[in-house]
Parts: C-alpha cells; sequence; structure tokens
C-alpha cells in the first residue's frame, strides 16, 4: 500500500499516476470508452471535466462542515449539477465558439463517478488548498489518460493525430468503434501496472543493496 | 425521529438553494444564449447561400415561413404564417389544396421568431378555440426583388439520434448546398456525414433526380473524391450529377439516413409550396417573399 500522500507535489502526482482516474481508479469509464477516439476529445473533455472537478471540490471543502454526513452523496451530485448547469448556460451565452466546441461535453458530466468520489475520499476531509491541488491532479490525470487512449485510437483507427494526416491510410477502423475502447483502456491499465510493478521491484533492489 | 426531520429539511435546503442558482443563472443567459443561437442560425444560412460573415449583400432578405397543422371537428388543415409586403397573414389551407381563410397577424420582424408569441397572436386572430401545432418552417432568400435561393431545415433519425441538417437550392429546385447542423453520430463513422466528401455529393442534384435517390455501398472512386473535397461554386462539373450517393463505410445507416431525409424534405417541400404558390396566386395575396 502507497503511503498517504502528504505534500502538495505528492498530491498533484497522486491524481496524475498512483490514483489516475482512469488507469487506477478505473471510474468514468463510459466517456473513457465512449468518447476517446481522438486527441481533440480528450483535451476538450479534459478541460471540462478539469473545471467541474475544481469548482465542485472547492465548494464541497468550503461547506463541509454543513453537510449532513446521512445525505452527503445527493449532496454532491447537486453541487456536481449545479456547476455542470451553470457552465453550460455561462457558455453558451456568454462564449459561442466555446460552447460550439465544449458544450456537448460539459452536458456529460454529471454522470462522472470519479468526480463524486474525489468529493467524498479528499474534499470532504481536507483544507481547501490541498482539496485544490487534489482536483488539478485529478482532472489533469483525467485528461492525459483521455489523450493517451485518444492519440492510440486515432493513430490506429483514422490514421490521424490532432486532425493532421500522419500515416495518409486508415490502418484499423476496428480502433475508432466503441468495442476498441475497452481493448486500448485494457492494454493502457496493463503498461500502467506493470510498470509499477517494475519500479517497485527496483527499489525494493536498491534498498536492500 | 429528530435525525430524520434533520435531513430532511437539509436535502429540501440544499435542492432548493440549487435550484436558485441554476434558476438564476437561467434567467441571466436566457437572453443571450438565445441571442447566440439565432445568430448561429443566421450565419449558417449565409454561408449556406456562400456568403462570408459580415460580407452579405444589403439586397439579400430571409424570409421565414412557419408551417402549422390545424385540427378541427371537421379534419385537419395546414396553416403558414406568410410575410407580407407589410406586415404578416395566416393562410388556411384545406389537405386537397383549397384556400379556407386569411387572418392578419399583429406580429413584427422580432416577434414572429418566437414560437410562443406566433402561437398566442394566431390563437387570438383566429378567435375561436382550433388546435393548432407547430410543424416545420422553410426560408425564401430574395435578391434583386426575386427569390433567389429556398433554405429548408429538416431533421431525420440517423443513428442514435435525430440528424438536422438543412438544405440550400435554387428556385427550380437544384440542391445548392447541405450542411449537417446537429448530430451525434459515432466520431470516424456517422460522423463522416458533415465530411466535405459525403456533403457534396448532394449538390447540383435536381428534384427528378432526388425523388429516385439511390444510396450505393460502393468505394468512392479516388478521382470522384479528390473533385468533391475541392467543390466549390465556381468549379462544378455536371460529370458527376448522374452519380448515386456512395455511402460512408461503416456507417450506411447514417448515409441513408442522411439520404432519405433530404429526399422526404425536398419532396414535401416541393409539393407543399406549389400549393402555397397556387393559393396565393388565385387569392391575389401580396406576399413580401
Amino acid at each position: 500500500m502507497p503511503l498517504e500522500p502528504k505534500t502538495n507535489k505528492e498530491i498533484l502526482l497522486n491524481g496524475l499516476l498512483n490514483e489516475n482516474p482512469i488507469f487506477r481508479l478505473a471510474l468514468s469509464m463510459c466517456p473513457a470508452v465512449g468518447i476517446s477516439t481522438n486527441v481533440m476529445n480528450g483535451i476538450l473533455m479534459g478541460i471540462a471535466v478539469l473545471f467541474v472537478q475544481i469548482a465542485s471540490s472547492l465548494t464541497i471543502t468550503l461547506l463541509k462542515n454543513y453537510i449532513h454526513p446521512r445525505i452527503r452523496i445527493p449532496t454532491y451530485t447537486l453541487t456536481i449539477a449545479t456547476w455542470v448547469t451553470v457552465t453550460d448556460l455561462v457558455l453558451a451565452a456568454y462564449f459561442p465558439v466555446a460552447y460550439k466546441s465544449l458544450g456537448i461535453f460539459v452536458r456529460l458530466i454529471v454522470v462522472f463517478c470519479f468526480i463524486t468520489c474525489r468529493l467524498d475520499v479528499f474534499a470532504r476531509k481536507n483544507a481547501v488548498f490541498p482539496t485544490f491541488v487534489d482536483a488539478l491532479g485529478m482532472g489533469l490525470g483525467f485528461m492525459v489518460g483521455m489523450m493517451a487512449i485518444g492519440g492510440v485510437r486515432e493513430l490506429l483507427g483514422m490514421g490521424t493525430l490532432l486532425g493532421y494526416d500522419l500515416l495518409g491510410f486508415r490502418p484499423m477502423l476496428f480502433f475508432v468503434l466503441p468495442a476498441s475502447g475497452f481493448f486500448v483502456v485494457g492494454f493502457m491499465m496493463v503498461i500502467f501496472n506493470y510498470t509499477e510493478t517494475v519500479y517497485n521491484r527496483r527499489r525494493r533492489r536498491r534498498k536492500s543493496s | 425521529m429528530k435525525e430524520i426531520i434533520k435531513i430532511t429539511i437539509g436535502l429540501t435546503l440544499t435542492c432548493m438553494i440549487a435550484a436558485f442558482i441554476m434558476g438564476g443563472v437561467f434567467a441571466i443567459t436566457a437572453k443571450a444564449k438565445k441571442h447566440n443561437a439565432y445568430l448561429n442560425f443566421q450565419e449558417t444560412m449565409f454561408s449556406m447561400l456562400g456568403y462570408e460573415k459580415d460580407q452579405t449583400p444589403t439586397d439579400l432578405e430571409l424570409l421565414s415561413v412557419y408551417r402549422y397543422i390545424i385540427t378541427t371537428d371537421q379534419g385537419q388543415s395546414i396553416g403558414y404564417v406568410v410575410p407580407l409586403k407589410q406586415g404578416y397573414a395566416f393562410i388556411m389551407i384545406d389537405l386537397q389544396g383549397r384556400f379556407i381563410a386569411q387572418h392578419q397577424l399583429d406580429l413584427d420582424q422580432v416577434r414572429v421568431r418566437e414560437e410562443q408569441d406566433r402561437a398566442a397572436v394566431i390563437d387570438k386572430a383566429l378567435n375561436h378555440p382550433l388546435k393548432i401545432i407547430y410543424a416545420d418552417r422553410f426560408i425564401v432568400a430574395r435578391q434583386n426583388g426575386q427569390r433567389s435561393a429556398y433554405l429548408l431545415p429538416g431533421k431525420t433519425p440517423g443513428f442514435k439520434t435525430f440528424i438536422h441538417f438543412m438544405v440550400s437550392m435554387s428556385p427550380d429546385y437544384k440542391i445548392a448546398a447541405l450542411e449537417i447542423i446537429e448530430h451525434q453520430e459515432d466520431p470516424g463513422l456517422g460522423a463522416e456525414i458533415t465530411e466535405k466528401y459525403f456533403k457534396h455529393q448532394f449538390i447540383g442534384k435536381q428534384i427528378e433526380q432526388i425523388r429516385s435517390l439511390k444510396v450505393i455501398k460502393e468505394p468512392l472512386p479516388d478521382e470522384y473524391r479528390v473533385y468533391l473535397n475541392n467543390l466549390t461554386p465556381e468549379n462544378q462539373t455536371a460529370k458527376y450529377v448522374g452519380e448515386d450517393i456512395y455511402a460512408i463505410s461503416g456507417a450506411t445507416i447514417s448515409s441513408v439516413a442522411v439520404a432519405n431525409g433530404v429526399q422526404n424534405a425536398m419532396k414535401k417541400f416541393a409539393y407543399r409550396l406549389k400549393v402555397l404558390n397556387a393559393v396565393i396566386a388565385t387569392q391575389k395575396i401580396v406576399v413580401g417573399f
């Protein structure tokens, strides 16, 4: 078991590596599988999630003393829903250009379980600044994960990256289909776990020698 | 018992606060949001007529005609909200294409856009309880005092949800542009309907051809693909006009959906406009479109 993270840097890296929402916590798999067909989707979804995660985490950490523990989950859902709705409306009204590309992603966020998870696991028990760092790390971890999956799927399925034609042909159209998302996520988890095993083994060896 | 009351009150309060925040934001942003949607739609229409943003000719007018379905005890009839030279009128036509009645409407350019305002004014003008349902609309573009194009928004059931599209055609029903406005098809597959090589296949096709439009499951020839990707109003040739629609590989359902949608929308539109034009001519109504 890894030790409970202490410093802000450790909290930030925790979201990116140790508890990466997609590869380690395996939460919010629907968007990871459904939307990650190209890198751009990953980036846009990541931005939307990052914003909602930070906003909801800060709201909950500020209100944590007033929330009755028995109704905390409905409260989290309401908080996220409120932030998503507010973001959606404000974007549509004042940033029509951003809304065109981000709009559909923002509306999806209400059902993201890892945001609820971070609110319950972290924001409820910690002070404002560490909560902010945790939300930032989790949001970035999600974004990086989505971009990684999107990159593999876009390159193998369409032969492009970020819309630029790299290969000139489509190696395997299968990778664009929803089912391939499961395969890509699975293989990425394998890579993540394997890297961690190797890293721990080396560290143990270094310690013993 | 005390605990449960506390929880109930807490949850109710939370919900009310959330509702107030959301409602407040909605009230503040609703107007701007609607305006943006309107501008967006306007921009799409101009771009489909071949004009860049801010470069629209001043004598170009876009006039909407709204179609309603009226249900009475005797059966159904059709109503059109049409712009006159001055003001607006509601023309009622029965299903055989015969004129029933005409009512003056107290509407202006801004209010005619609002569905609720229109419905209220029509209700008042008719002065007796009829059930009217808003069906759809089409837009007539006028330039130099004559009709230069028709814009026809439509929707069609796609692979997952409705695909919203818009067709622009010349006054003799030849497709000038097809635009996919909103869709939720799969990226890389159905979402390819927004690509030029698919959309541009419809350009230049006449209504007679659209009536017997076929979607074929064959790979798009390379030469045709290059032509479609570089198609502009200037370099159109008649060489490919007779081609069927080539389905997108891996997305036949979406391709067929769009083709059927365009076919249906245009067939019905051509018939309806013929009826409406005939009624306007025989009743000597001075319309603004």
